[in-house]
């Protein structure tokens, strides 16, 4: 399992740092004015089979995907494209998280990990006063 | 069995124009198992509505039809991009024993889990074997 750490913002244009195909889980990364949210599909890897772990900017998500076939006695697969395995992702985020309100929800087979910018990170409106 | 395969994303597979429906639509992964009553298909459809899946059975085809539950809201600016978001689409052959009334399907963590009975001729039978 090769760890990846996948830089977000930095300098040229909205691609990422490295090439990203092939890597699982596939992750989109959005922005708000006081938060990034990262979601990844993760279909059919269990709630509990996934870790989440911050540490300063970077966002680790690890876990597995199990499937089970070969325990069904006498069950002969006709078809498989859907693979299981162990994965382990990093990535950077542009900016500070505060790390206390970072919130993880899975729905629907897609974990969707809202981590908030630390107070410092956020735009602030300065008030121009007529001298 | 200690080392564990890492596991490698597949990009999805985008259909063919041929759908009158808003955005792309992909092909969604499946497994296809045969057991001695049933078959079991599932199918990976991340992000989908469970209550929009749509599973007919027609003539030997069987059609699977879900579209994505939710959107991020528009103060969501994407930065960064690995997978899209759409609905999903796919035919499957089957044979025409199925016992097509008795055809289930469950989700979990975006999986769908169809099982198809076969139909009581089709299933194995034993015979027993009496002494003379």
């Amino acid at each position: 399992m090769d760890a990846l750490l996948s830089r977000f913002g930095g300098t040229a244009g909205a691609g990422p740092a490295r090439d990203w195909r092939g890597v699982f889980p596939p992750v989109n990364l959005y922005e708000s004015a006081d938060a990034y949210m990262l979601t990844a599909e993760l279909p059919g890897v269990e709630p509990d089979a996934i870790h989440v772990s911050l540490e300063g900017s970077t966002v680790t998500l690890h876990g597995e995907r199990k499937i089970d076939y070969a325990s069904r006695e006498g069950a002969s697969v006709h078809r498989r494209e859907r693979q299981e395995g162990g994965f382990r992702r990093s990535f950077e985020l542009p900016a500070a998280i505060d790390g206390d309100k970072v919130e993880a929800a899975h729905r629907n087979g897609v974990l969707m990990l809202r981590l908030p910018k630390s107070p410092e990170a956020q735009p602030r409106q300065i008030e121009v006063r007529a001298s | 069995m200690s080392d564990r395969q890492a596991l490698e994303a597949r990009e999805k597979q985008e259909l063919g124009g041929e759908t009158t429906r808003p955005g792309p639509v992909f092909r969604p992964d499946v497994d296809i198992l045969e057991e001695a009553e049933h078959f079991a298909i599932y199918a990976d459809l991340p992000g989908a509505d469970d209550k929009s899946i749509d599973v007919r059975l027609d003539r030997g085809t069987l059609t699977l039809d879900a579209r994505l539950a939710s959107a991020p809201e528009e103060r969501w600016t994407p930065l960064h991009a690995e997978y899209r978001l759409g609905s999903y689409h796919r035919e499957f052959r089957i044979p025409e024993d199925i016992d097509a009334a008795g055809v289930s399907a469950r989700m979990r963590n975006g999986v769908l889990e169809l099982v198809l009975p076969k139909s009581a001729e089709r299933r194995p039978r034993s015979v027993p074997v009496q002494a003379a």
